[in-house]
């Protein structure tokens, strides 16, 4: 199935926010426009009307064959000055220059007096403004204003400005939003490492709703951890608990003269304490955790290999006679003890090889076994597997031994792995980091 | 009576246990709140001739404690109400009568705890009798090598740089490491710093050995000898156990006991 790329929570909520900062955008330009469609700048509209009324004086002042270039004199880059005698043709007012023309006489209200006219150069072109003022003796000055900043260019540099408050606005929402979802990402880091087995306590922030979720959550910890707990104990009591009565079997057995009863029965009883011992040891990491110790790899190793040997096993070790790791070393001797038992049980010839590599220490138990098919490679590890799903009794235990393994080595910071051999077998591979005795 | 009373024969029964004659059965405290358990365990002690004092609990094991001598006790540290181990600490301190616990968890922290606090040997449940006997056994005739270590303020000894904690019945090597032993292994090498320099024959090695039949396979003293060497020997010098021939073998080394 396909999953929709999600924008996150506070992708969500930036996008929220940009949307509606958008469309405030965009309305309220859109109402600015209308309401003032041809509006100047308040500065642009003052220096026309006070060029206007200055023009007005001077050109008025002057006798008529003076006036031409007075005119002249007048006009600058932007604004040119004709004067002339006649009347232009009247023209009615073009409706966007309105509001520029009540602008101007908002600010010389003499002008109004004055015939002020306005028009486009061309209909549509909306930098250059022409226009016409009556003086008192009835001749006229016609002007036309370059460069005005109208019209589009306006608009521009007014989307310009309000973007800018939109921007800052979307980015402070969007750290504050962030700001506030902080303990989320918190809360779910804790849920990461309480998936691990670690126990970490929220400290309560944020908002009402993420408080209550990590009130919440913290209080599901507590209970899990408690159920867990008192599983643990429960399960490691009942271990206990039943060693007891096996002794009881056992010395029992011991006073039978029935030689056969004795023999297999003292099998079954080896075989349920084997069970107990398997599971006491698999719950051992959480119910009674064990100090790493210096300890002599090569040797632990040499006393199993031997202890496997005098039972009338095939097995060899090949390797130095001492080296030295820091492991815990009950459970690191149980896994190697695991993986020893394991190859004997699915072969009859086994190799363990010890090897100082730099940085990491490996050690390798390979047998002429049958090896694991493919398929289950990724099961075994796991607590309760075996490779016959009937569970036939014709394996020992209860399958705990290869997750064992898997988890003495990974508290020890190493790595195990299974492969089938190439010739043959099973080689399973337990690689641990190498440790100097200051550096723990 | 009040407990820890002097004059109540503890003094008498353990300052001198084996001024008792050979020829008198071993008396067995076997302290187990089991009742089944408590019967089967007394009834294999005295099969084996052994004279057995039962208690079910911590005042009934003190009672039995004062009204007679008693060679060795068999405690079962999870008794209710009372915990083994501050039992153990508490006989530890009126006594050095050897200690044998017995542990429904077999985990190793409650080895080495009962271990060091002055306990002389461990027996995880389920056991049989052939084991059991075999512990006490062991026990009892360690009791006077025991009685001297403890007359001595540490239960530590060096050797050629190797560091020996009898206590935990642990082997360390010159950088600290722990060296593995089986127990065999591990009573091979005591009987050897028990006598360093002077040569110990076959025989009397076997005899030390069988005394531990936890490790019942028959593998000769030879090959345990070779293994313990090997354990020993460093990269650069072999173990100073030295084979006289014909005789028996020697540790070549002093030691020092700290």
């Amino acid at each position: 199935m396909l999953t929709r790329p999600s924008l996150g929570l506070l992708g969500r909520i930036v996008a929220i926010i940009l949307l509606t900062v958008t469309i405030e955008f965009a309305a309220s330009t859109l109402l600015y426009e209308r309401a003032g469609e041809f509006s100047i700048k308040e500065d642009e509209a003052r220096r026309l009307a006070e060029h206007l009324v200055i023009v007005q004086r001077l050109v008025g002042e002057r006798p008529p064959t003076e006036r031409p270039a007075i005119a002249r004199y007048l006009s600058t880059d932007r604004y040119t000055v004709h004067w002339q005698r006649t009347a232009p043709e009247p023209r009615a007012l073009a409706a966007e220059l309105r509001n520029m023309r009540d602008q101007v006489v908002e600010w010389e209200p003499s002008l109004a007096n004055a015939g002020l006219q306005l028009q486009l150069a061309s209909p549509g072109r909306h930098d250059i403004v022409m226009g016409e003022i009556v003086l008192a003796d009835g001749t006229w000055i016609h002007f036309k204003m370059h460069g005005l900043v109208t019209g589009w260019g306006l608009q521009l540099n007014r989307i310009v400005l309000a973007l800018v408050p939109a921007i800052a606005l979307a980015v402070v929402g969007g750290l504050l939003v962030r700001l506030t979802l902080r303990p989320l990402k918190t809360l779910s880091q804790a849920i990461e490492s309480m998936g691990k087995g670690e126990r970490v306590i929220v400290h309560e922030e944020g908002p009402n709703e993420v408080r209550n979720l990590i009130r919440a959550f913290n209080r599901m910890q507590d209970q899990i951890s408690r159920m867990i707990a008192d599983r643990t104990q429960a399960l490691a009591a009942v271990g206990h608990d039943l060693r007891t009565p096996l002794a009881r079997l056992q010395l029992r057995l011991d006073g039978s003269s029935d030689a056969e009863l004795r023999q297999t029965s003292e099998r079954d009883i080896g075989e349920m304490e084997e069970m107990i011992s398997s599971v006491l040891a698999y719950l051992s990491g959480d119910s009674d955790p064990e100090a790493a110790a210096r300890v002599d790899l090569a040797v632990l190793i040499t006393t199993l290999v031997d202890d496997m040997a005098d039972h009338g096993h095939h097995v060899s070790y090949h390797g130095p006679d001492h080296l030295e790791a820091q492991v815990r070393p009950h459970g690191f001797r149980r896994a190697i003890n695991n993986l020893i038992e394991n190859a004997i049980h699915y072969g009859d010839d086994v190799r363990v090889t010890l090897s100082d590599w730099p940085g990491r220490i490996v050690l390798r138990v390979e047998d002429n076994g049958p090896g694991i098919p493919t398929h289950a490679m990724a099961d075994v590890l796991q607590p309760f597997a075996r490779l016959d799903s009937a569970r036939s009794r014709n394996t020992k235990g209860l399958g705990l031994g290869l997750a064992i393994v898997s988890q003495m080595v990974e508290r020890e910071g190493g790595g195990f792995t299974l492969v089938n051999r190439q010739e043959g077998g099973l080689r399973a591979e337990i690689v641990l980091p190498k440790t100097t005795p200051d550096q723990q | 009576m009040t407990i820890g009373d002097p004059s109540l024969g503890v003094g008498y029964a353990h300052t001198v246990p084996f001024a008792v004659p050979v020829m008198t059965a071993p008396t067995i405290l076997l302290v187990e709140d089991d009742p089944p358990l408590r019967t089967l365990t007394a009834r294999a002690l005295q099969e084996n001739g052994y004279i057995v004092r039962p208690a079910a609990t911590a005042p009934e094991m003190w009672a039995t404690f004062e009204a007679g001598p008693v060679d060795l006790i068999l405690l079962d540290i999870m008794l209710p109400g009372t915990s083994g181990i501050d039992l153990c600490k508490a006989i530890r301190q009126r006594s050095t009568v050897p200690i044998i616990f017995i542990s429904a968890r077999g985990s190793e922290t409650d080895r080495v705890v009962g271990l060091e606090l002055g306990a002389d040997d461990y027996l995880a449940k389920p056991f049989s009798t052939r084991e059991l006997v075999a512990r006490v056994r062991a026990v009892l005739r360690r009791g006077g090598i025991e009685e001297q270590r403890r007359a001595v303020p540490s239960n530590k000894a060096e050797f050629d740089g190797l560091t020996v904690d009898f206590a935990r019945r642990e082997l360390y090597s010159r950088s600290g490491a722990m060296i593995p032993l089986t127990g065999a292994e591990f009573d091979l090498l005591a009987s050897f710093l028990g006598h360093p320099q002077r040569v110990i024959a076959r025989e009397r090695l076997i005899e030390l050995s069988r005394a531990r039949i936890g490790d019942s396979s028959d593998r000769s003293i030879d090959v345990l000898v070779s293994r313990l060497r090997r354990k020993l020997a460093a990269d650069d010098k072999p173990a100073p156990i030295i084979t006289v021939r014909g005789v028996g073998y020697m540790l070549n080394a002093g030691v020092a006991r700290i």
